[in-house]
């Protein structure tokens, strides 16, 4: 099973939600992994900037408290085991999805490289106005039966939907 | 708990939830684009899944009083903003927050660009926060949840949830069976029926 190239994704899907037994009871929180992008980002800047580290909001993402590092330390480990998992499938990816090329009608590295380093921008500011993403408003919020999360869920898949109808080819 | 013990449980949880990711191949840029564009609903059984597991997860756990809900607050103005521009944002990269990490597992090189520019737009977040908290956007309500406004326990309404969920599911499977979703090369890019020639793009040559 650990060598197949894809799970069912109900398979997955349970998988991935057993996970908020060990946030609740080891870390007290739920899954989550937007505000790492803040504890990440507060301390680079604060190479440059050390002044940001009394901004009240990034002082607290910076805390050398379990839920900030623990939340860090899980967004880094998503890298690791998806990089084990496809080493264990032997799956090979192109260095860009091909669905960019026929999404964007170009073929330029560069240009998807600008497009990727916008998107990411834009996605991080929209899910700290939010106060979470497609984890934390999703699958805990979500769950949780949180009404500002189911709230914040409709509007990320409206905004996508949009966006996707709008701004890119059909793939 | 020490900070040691925390990182330490994080990084087996995330190796954990990114093994999971990349079985589930919902980290594809094909499958959440295609999502988006209403052609592949292999995100929304996984997300669905992942929510009413977590439902009943919780409904045992907070029902039997091992655990208290972490809800966030409902700022409505700032979850239908910040909802919408990361929606966009979604799309445009082809990966949320968590799933940018595993496509750096998996070697897409262009996440490594939505990660620094994921980076760079929580720090622009952090330095406008303090004015924005003044705004529309910080205005709001306490932690909301619907079995509160009716008044009924939350275990009872999470399972209502999850079984609702569940029948969507099946409903979802029925219609579109996950398989046929999958796509030759596992992530999502099917064959066109008409229009984009697919075949030109499955054939260039890995960089």
């Amino acid at each position: 099973m650990l060598m197949q190239k894809a799970w069912s994704p109900y398979l997955a899907g349970i998988f991935i939600g057993l996970l908020q037994i060990p946030a609740f009871l080891i870390i007290e929180t739920a899954l989550g992994a937007s505000s790492s992008y803040v504890t990440v980002g507060g301390v680079l800047a604060s190479w440059i900037d050390p002044s940001i580290l009394n901004n009240d909001y990034v002082a607290r993402h910076v805390a050398a408290t379990a839920k900030n590092w623990w939340q860090v330390a899980l967004v880094g480990g998503i890298a690791l085991g998806a990089f084990a998992s496809m080493k264990l499938s032997g799956a090979r990816r192109h260095a860009i999805s091909p669905i960019w090329q026929t999404a964007l009608g170009s073929a330029s590295p560069s240009r998807r490289y600008a497009l990727a380093f916008g998107a990411g921008f834009i996605m991080l500011f929209g899910a700290r106005i939010a106060d979470g993403c497609t984890s934390g408003h999703g699958l805990s919020g979500v769950a949780q039966l949180a009404v500002g999360s189911t709230v914040a869920v409709a509007a990320m898949f409206a905004g996508g939907i949009g966006a996707a109808l709008l701004l890119l080819r059909r793939i | 708990m020490s900070l040691t013990l925390a990182i330490a449980v994080g990084l087996v949880m995330g190796v954990a939830f990114g093994f999971a990711l990349e079985k589930s191949r919902v980290f594809e840029p094909g499958i959440i684009v295609g999502q988006m564009q209403l052609r592949n609903f292999i995100m929304l059984k996984v997300f669905l899944t992942a929510v009413a597991t977590g439902a009943v997860v919780l409904a045992v756990l907070n029902g039997f009083g091992f655990v208290r809900l972490q809800p966030k607050a409902a700022l409505y103005a700032a979850d239908i903003t910040g909802g919408l521009i990361l929606g966009v944002g979604i799309t445009l990269a082809g990966a949320c927050p968590g799933t940018t990490l595993a496509q750096i597992g998996a070697g897409y090189r262009d996440a490594l660009f939505t990660l620094a520019g994921g980076i760079a737009g929580a720090v622009a977040f952090s330095y406008a926060q303090p004015s924005l908290a003044k705004t529309f956007l910080g205005e709001g309500g306490g932690k909301l949840i619907f079995t509160d406004l009716i008044g009924v326990p939350y275990w009872a309404g999470a399972l209502v949830l999850a079984a609702a969920l569940v029948v969507v599911l099946v409903a979802l499977e029925k219609w579109k069976p996950w398989r046929d979703e999958m796509g030759g090369d596992v992530d999502g890019d099917l064959p066109h029926d008409q229009g984009y020639p697919a075949g030109a793009i499955l054939t260039r040559p890995a960089e």
